[in-house]
């Protein structure tokens, strides 16, 4: 492992347009995590066309990177603006805006500087130990309907985020699914719902579609904070907190690493479960339960740290069984498929140095995160007094360009828009956008992988459920079905 | 009626519509596939179906429940409220206008092409988001344009439309030949 892992240093660091990447990565995900309105993924989709220039190696390293340092960016608006940069961030919001408040924001995101680089550094070592061998396994254990039972756990619990109710997560997992099946089917290549348009038999890209549903509707959001007159820039001070103050939470931050680890490694959600399960578990083992919500770093640092060791287990069920963990990895997906590869356990014996480059820049992104993210905080303290209005058209322009440069086609753009018109609604009425993007990425993958694995069994269920990880995952997809119906069902009361 | 409000039927509505069209369309492509017994249609109508189950269940919880939050949903507090903005006529009016320009400056690409479409986009975009004073305006239009041209014509030289109406075509064209001459220099 220490071979490969200073093997990969050597690719990563050994040549001067990888580092250029790799600080542009780090430099950006932080940068745009941190500008309310917009997020890593805003970021991440722009960029996603342009990766098909760059060797397969620096495209996925790229956004390996800006997954830590945005998860880590995002963190900074959740805490100064209570707008959370993604959904990980937003259990981050539930104190360290009310530090914000009292005066405290810089303690709050110095605590996520330093629990962000700790949770990041710890995941990637896992990661490193722990993908090859599984990536061994999963070729001799993992088929099409093991894959397929993944996607339904995957999904089942996806339907539980962001939502405001079961009802609206589901709905929006099941919109992102139907929009998937606009194009060919995946077994017998017949056009479906194209509705005559010769463009739309190639299916709906995922580019377009995720730059729509992620920054343009994101523009629209903020544009109505604008209308309405709630969009308010605060007032900020920076105090990092002391070395005695963060040692007094190592107990959380350990607890955070276990937990977000293990999250992380669900396709789907993971990082979004670690964080909100962090938090929980914060407030669970606390005596002081009472101060939580109210400003509390203890807060800050569960969520922060959680979320960040999630990052390197989300790898884990990308690299080793080519499912993504969610949206930013489900975009990793597709720079993958741009440069002909397949995210699975083939990649570990096909290119090995791509896989090591990207556990590296993991591990020193992680660790970057602690020493620019101190500088660069302050920087973007500065940035944000840039009015949206002008950051606005710039980011629009961006993702007018992005969606038109991957087929060269002005109904990528359209799309785009319309996907952008249709997530402000969506937003606005309690659906969850992750929800729709995962239904989106993961439903050619569930269909595909369904017909491959009735066609391997001659259409037996009972040979399906015989297969012990396959029953195992169907099971634990239908219990939390189950548990969403018994919330579904349940009165209502504020969410999480 | 419970606590359902027009906006919840219309929201139910507008799910069942998609769901019947989509599933009268599917009958479009029902074909056989011989090495698939499930065919092309399966898949989708099934997603349907849970469609349909899930937003009849999401009008029931409307009906017991109006539009409050439930326990248990993880991110959901990052979700906002809507009801001010429909509240504010001019507010609505302004988004309206904010949701329908860039949709208008998509549609335009085709005959009048980026290169001269976009100073006037960005330009918009800046006074539907509140900004007036036109010397702000003039100057951040500029410097997003001269950022945007150079970064992705002069340095990346990406293909982006150029527009098929005179002059608009020739604009672009001109624009192409600059950025040509320049390349020529280095």
């Amino acid at each position: 492992m220490l071979e490969n892992f200073l093997a990969g240093t050597y690719a990563l660091f050994g040549d001067p347009v990888t580092i250029g990447i790799f600080l542009f990565g780090v430099i950006g995900g932080m940068l745009f995590g941190a500008i309310p309105g917009v997020s890593m993924l805003t970021l991440a989709a722009i960029l996603l066309p342009f990766t098909a220039g760059l060797e397969p190696a620096q495209g996925v390293m790229l956004f390996a990177v800006l997954y830590c340092t945005g998860t880590y960016g995002g963190a900074i608006t959740a805490i100064l603006f209570n707008i959370p940069g993604s959904p990980e961030n937003a259990p981050t919001a539930f104190d360290g805006y009310p530090m914000t408040q009292n005066g405290q924001a810089g303690k709050a995101v110095g605590a996520a500087v330093l629990c962000s680089a700790i949770g990041g550094v710890a995941s990637a070592l896992v990661m490193m130990a722990a993908t090859e061998p599984l990536a061994n396994w999963a070729i001799r254990n993992i088929g099409p309907p093991e894959i397929f039972a993944l996607v339904f756990f995957g999904l089942a619990v996806a339907s539980s985020v962001g939502a405001r109710t079961i009802w609206k997560g589901w709905m929006s997992v099941l919109i992102g699914l139907l929009i998937a099946t606009i194009g060919q089917d995946p077994v017998g290549g017949i056009n479906r719902y194209n509705f005559g348009l010769i463009d739309l038999a190639a299916g709906i890209a995922f580019v377009p579609a995720i730059l729509g549903f992620f920054a343009v509707s994101e523009i629209f959001v903020q544009a109505e904070k604008k209308a309405t007159g709630k969009y308010n820039a605060p007032a900020v001070s920076m105090s990092f907190p002391s070395a005695l103050e963060l040692w007094m939470h190592k107990v959380a931050v350990l607890r955070s690493i276990l937990v977000g680890f293990f999250c992380g490694i669900l396709p789907g959600i993971g990082a979004t479960l670690a964080a909100f399960m962090g938090y929980g578990e914060a407030v669970r083992w606390s005596k002081n339960k009472e101060e939580f919500g109210k400003g509390k770093l203890e807060g800050v640092i569960s969520s922060e740290t959680a979320n960040n060791a999630a990052t390197g287990a989300a790898m884990i069920p990308l690299l080793a069984l080519g499912l993504p963990g969610g949206a930013l990895t489900a975009m990793m997906v597709a720079v993958f498929q741009m440069h002909d590869l397949q995210p699975g356990p083939l990649v570990f014996m096909l290119s090995p140095d791509l896989i090591w480059i990207v556990f590296a820049a993991m591990f020193y992104a992680n660790l970057s995160i602690l020493i620019i993210g101190v500088i660069e905080t302050k920087t973007i303290l500065n940035l944000l007094k840039i009015p949206f209005q002008f950051l606005a058209p710039l980011i629009l322009m961006l993702a007018t360009v992005g969606a038109y440069s991957g087929r060269g086609l002005v109904l990528d753009v359209m799309v785009m828009f319309i996907a952008g018109i249709i997530g402000y609604v969506l937003r606005r009425s309690g659906f969850s956008i992750p929800g729709i993007v995962l239904g989106l990425i993961l439903g050619k993958i569930g269909e595909q992988n369904f017909a491959q694995g009735m066609q391997m069994v001659h259409y037996d269920l009972w040979t399906y459920f015989s297969r012990p990880i396959c029953t195992l995952l169907i099971v634990a997809g239908f219990l939390t079905l189950g548990a969403s119906v018994y919330r579904a069902f349940a009165p209502a009361k504020p969410s999480v | 009626m419970g606590r359902l409000k027009r906006g919840h039927l219309i929201e139910a509505a507008i799910f069942v519509g998609i769901v019947a069209i989509f599933y009268a369309y599917s009958f479009e492509f029902n074909q056989t596939i011989e090495i698939y017994i499930f065919g092309a249609t399966a898949w989708p109508r099934v997603v349907l179906l849970l469609l349909l189950l899930a937003a009849l269940g999401n009008l029931y919880h409307q009906y017991r429940h109006g539009s409050e939050s439930q326990g248990g949903i993880l991110g959901a507090a990052a979700q906002q409220d809507g009801e001010s903005l429909m509240a504010d006529k001019t507010a609505l009016l302004r988004m309206v206008f904010v949701l329908l320009t860039p949709f208008v400056f998509a549609f335009l690409l085709r005959p009048v092409g980026i290169y001269f479409s976009a100073p006037f986009f960005i330009a918009l975009v800046m006074i539907m988001f509140g900004e007036r004073r036109w010397k702000a305006i003039l100057i951040m239009t500029a410097i997003i344009y001269v950022t945007f041209i150079g970064l992705f014509l002069v340095v990346l030289n990406a293909p982006l439309p150029q527009g098929n109406i005179s002059p608009f075509y020739d604009f672009s064209a001109w624009m192409l030949k600059m950025n040509t001459q320049l390349r020529g220099l280095w």
